[in-house]
């Protein structure tokens, strides 16, 4: 930004907000990181371990050796699909507590894309049965969206019924039309799909690294920190993405600017479905290779957590997703090499999301504090800024970084 | 200033004295050594800009914020004030500009409301004595009435109950008349002058220089934190005043330019909606401020919605240079040439948290100049363009890249203003344009009107401000339950458009 050459009295060259929102989120992280720790410390002591023992076998195990890198990399892949799906719609002001749905019925699609046209070449059929993916998670988008701007139902609402449906929806899937054909010999055959033809499954990138292939560390690594800047131009660089902003913040000021709030959100809603569809990628595609009856659930509803953990900054969210692998992967350690229960990571990750709610609040504060310290240098206040009205309880999300709660609906 | 204090004191010793109240917010010195006297019986008026610190003073006395520094003594006695309710001990109440009242009870219910005396209520005992209370100093208010269908004045007066009812010796109003129409502040200055006579002291925070050389007894003029002058009604004067209060002299009668009245530019035909508006109809011509006067809640919001496409309308037509524009989006009726400056600055005007140059092309994000066919923003042309506008228009940053919630009020309507008229409108719809700002912002909104004015184009000014709708319009109408009642020429004296703003003067006028 060095360009302006007049004299303009406000200069452009300021440190841009975001770039100081950023570096407060990042302390935030690592202070609520602390006061996890720290609590968690308490509970180890009660089981009577060593805290000290604990950390560095989880530690150990997820980031000791390249394969506990390659494990955490692998269950970070499908949740910061999933976080993305989330904080694009947040952005827009709305809660999409339905990317466990979208991507149960994207497994569904993918896994019929792959089964029916094997006859495409490999790269082309793995690219059908991604498109697959994608497009089943915005079908099952476009329903609570389309809801929403035409009749006003709320996202939280039908998506959480949606969830409901899509797991029956895929349970019936397996069930029938995609169900595994008898084997020979008549054995009692598992619910599930055949296998995906080989060119429908993503390969393995963990031999480049030296990482076992237990892992499935697989190129989807790549995708999703491809889809993390996306959604990061998306938001800051592209006219959706401040439409988007603006709709989400203040959608009385977004209207009177002419902007359609419908048209708005429905582009969201469509958006977070197709990344919602690439969460299940991995297990099928890069994993199992079929969709199996004991699927795993819950990444939808972890990816709320990790959106939050990251602020819904699409760079944050990457590092979020890394931090829970890191404590899932740990939960192994855990089982083999502690009396501390398995369940200690839950704790801790349930800790670690209280205690971001203060540390965000308190780097909010002094980021707000700072930009308003700023603007009085400027000699800005001779009529001042908030201070004058600020006994009133005002809404907290105006300042520099994002906050949580959209601010125009408050979703339970 | 004590010793004049002490010249003039009658004797008696003040109820409570501030002495060098200092009060910090982050990056502002809201209060730097304040120091103040109170007197038993007086109206002690408040004045100053916007963030001159008048009100942080009086939320510190009422134990609001924690000073930083200096000491408060109440009837001689140093106070420790941590709290509200300290203060109610101390007999200090406080009426806020927002009411905090509890909308489906009935005023009693609100009036007792902490106060209730025990657990079992007995409601027609409270009645009886807010029914008193209310009687003794001229407050018309029935205590069975429920609160969410009393005016906002009334609401007020409920406000006030509360504070006399908590036995309350000193009453601080924050701007108690900005939520008021012309009458209703007549009718509080009934009220405020018993209570003066009973004694009670009543500190009137205002920045409306007529209400206060009417009102007060005393007035401190507050500038950027610090007590610039004491003085009396009677050695003073509105310019005077002002002058104090913005630190240089100021106009207060703009000249209005003359110019050549054009076309039609708007056309409103029986304009129906939501029970608000009820057949309105009115034309604005190019080079002409067409003023629209009224009470606030009588479809001045619709009014101005209606014309930007915001809202549904029942029946009518309005036309923009002939074109039909009811039915079309916002955007279409903005890209029509229609400027629309909201009364709710925040909720329609600006995004707060997000940056000015955000801000400055909200509505023109299409624009071919400002994102690509792609969808990609050029950022460095919008910060460009917010540069100029930001300098143009005499906003006070530090920088473009700032939110707009940093910006003060004066400010953030500059930033609406440079905005809406950047694009070089047919048609600017100012809604409640000043409200809020102070003396020094009033002045450079109403410049800027007058100079599009000047420049050919219509402006649609929706005002519950009498002095704003005078000082601009070239022709006045007055709006009355979603009509209009009247029309007048900028002449005709106030009481007569006050009748149409009461519903009464179309007989008379017409």
């Amino acid at each position: 930004m060095p360009t302006e050459s007049k004299a303009a009295p406000a200069s452009l060259a300021a440190r841009p907000q975001w770039f100081e929102g950023f570096v407060g989120q990042f302390l935030a992280l690592l202070g609520s990181l602390a006061i996890a720790v720290i609590l968690g410390s308490i509970l180890i002591v009660a089981y009577g371990e060593s805290p000290l023992e604990v950390y560095s076998s989880i530690l150990e195990a997820s980031l000791g050796t390249v394969d506990g890198i390659g494990y955490v990399l692998a269950i970070a892949t499908p949740l910061i699909f999933s976080a993305l799906a989330v904080a694009v719609c947040f952005k827009g002001g709305m809660f999409n507590i339905g990317v466990e749905g979208q991507y149960l019925v994207a497994m569904v699609t993918a896994a019929w894309a792959a089964l029916e046209l094997g006859f495409l070449p490999g790269p082309l059929l793995v690219t059908a049965v991604l498109a697959a993916a994608m497009l089943g998670g915005m079908v099952w988008a476009a329903i609570p969206a389309i809801l929403k701007v035409k009749t006003g139902a709320h996202e939280v609402v039908t998506t959480i019924m949606l969830n409901g449906i899509a797991v029956s929806l895929l349970a019936w899937a397996i069930n029938f039309p995609l169900r595994i054909g008898e084997r020979p010999g008549g054995q009692n055959v598992d619910l599930r799909t055949d296998q995906f033809p080989d060119g429908a499954l993503i390969g393995d990138i963990g031999e480049f690294f030296g990482v076992t292939p237990g892992a499935h560390l697989s190129w989807l690594l790549f995708l999703a920190i491809a889809a993390a800047v996306l959604v990061w131009f998306l938001i800051r660089r592209m006219r959706l993405g401040y439409e988007a902003r603006a709709v989400g913040s203040s959608p009385g000021s977004a209207k009177a600017g002419g902007i359609s709030i419908g048209a708005t959100q429905l582009k969201l809603f469509l958006i977070s479905g197709a990344l919602a569809g690439l969460v299940g990628m991995q297990q099928i595609l890069a994993d199992k290779g079929h969709l199996p009856q004991n699927y795993i659930v819950a990444l939808g509803f972890t990816g709320i957590a990790v959106a939050f953990l990251g602020q819904n900054n699409p760079i944050g969210i990457v590092f979020a997703a890394i931090l829970w692998g890191i404590l899932s992967r740990g939960e192994v350690a855990l089982q083999i090499q502690s009396e501390v229960p398995r369940e200690f990571i839950i704790i801790l990750q349930g800790i670690l999301i209280l205690s971001v709610v203060i540390t965000y609040q308190i780097a909010k504060r002094r980021l707000a504090a700072r930009q308003l310290q700023r603007a009085g240098e400027a000699g800005a206040l001779e009529d001042s800024a908030a201070p004058e009205e600020s006994s009133e309880p005002r809404e907290p999300a105006h300042e520099g970084t994002e906050a949580f709660q959209p601010t125009n609906e408050r979703d339970g | 200033m004590s010793e004049g204090d002490g010249a003039g004191g009658k004797g008696s010793p003040p109820l409570v004295e501030l002495e060098k109240i200092t009060k910090r917010f982050p990056g502002v010195l809201a209060n730097d050594e304040v120091s103040l006297e109170l007197r038993a019986g007086e109206v002690h008026a408040l004045i100053g800009e916007n963030g001159a610190g008048k009100s942080t003073l009086m939320r510190v006395l009422y134990g609001i914020y924690p000073a930083d520094g200096g000491t408060i003594r109440v009837r001689g006695k140093e106070a420790k004030i941590g709290s509200p309710r300290d203060a109610i001990g101390l007999g200090i109440g406080m009426v806020h500009q927002h009411f905090a009242l509890v909308d489906p009870f009935t005023v009693t219910e609100n009036v007792i409301l902490g106060e209730e005396g025990g657990p079992v209520l007995d409601i027609e005992e409270a009645s009886k004595k807010v029914a008193q209370l209310a009687e003794q100093y001229g407050f018309r208010v029935n205590p069975l009435a429920v609160v969410e269908e009393l005016s906002v004045g009334e609401e007020q007066r409920v406000e006030i109950l509360k504070a006399l009812y908590r036995g309350v010796e000193i009453l601080v109003l924050d701007e108690p008349t900005a939520v008021l129409t012309p009458a209703e502040t007549k009718d509080l200055f009934g009220n405020l002058r018993k209570l003066r006579e009973a004694g009670r002291t009543i500190v009137f925070i205002s920045h409306k220089l007529d209400e206060v050389l009417e009102i007060a007894d005393r007035i401190t003029v507050l500038r950027r934190g610090s007590v610039v002058g004491e003085t009396r009604p009677a050695e003073t004067s509105k310019a005077k005043l002002a002058e104090m209060m913005v630190g240089r002299p100021v106009l207060f009668r703009l000249k209005k330019p003359h110019v050549q009245v054009g076309e039609p530019v708007l056309r409103v035909e029986d304009l129906a909606g939501e029970g608000k508006l009820n057949g309105i109809t009115l034309e604005v011509r190019a080079g002409e401020i067409l003023g629209v006067a009224g009470v606030e809640g009588n479809g001045q919001r619709e009014l101005a919605e209606a014309l930007i496409g915001l809202r549904k309308l029942d029946a009518g037509s309005i036309g923009l240079e002939g074109t039909g524009i009811v039915g079309r989006s916002v955007g279409e009726i903005r890209n029509l040439g229609v400027g629309y400056i909201p009364e709710d600055r925040h909720g329609q005007g600006l995004v707060l948290n997000m940056t000015l140059w955000e801000n400055a092309v909200l509505g023109r994000q299409d624009d071919s100049e400002f994102s690509t066919r792609l969808g990609v923003l050029l950022i460095r042309k919008i910060k460009e363009l917010t540069a100029r506008l930001v300098g143009l228009f005499d906003v006070r940053t530090r920088s473009v890249d700032v939110n707009a919630s940093t910006l003060s009020g004066g400010n953030q309507q500059k930033l609406i203003l440079a905005r809406e008229l950047e694009t070089d409108p047919k048609l600017l719809i100012a809604a409640q344009p000043t409200r809020g700002l102070d003396v020094g912002a009033i002045e450079f909104v109403w410049t800027q009107i007058l100079e599009q004015k000047a420049a050919g184009r219509g402006i649609l000014l929706i005002s519950a401000e009498l002095d704003e709708i005078y000082a601009l319009s070239d022709r006045i109408v007055t709006l009355y339950e979603g009509r209009i009642t009247g029309e007048f020429s900028p002449d005709a004296a106030p009481e007569q458009v006050g009748l149409g703003m009461l519903g009464g003067a179309r007989e008379e006028v017409a």
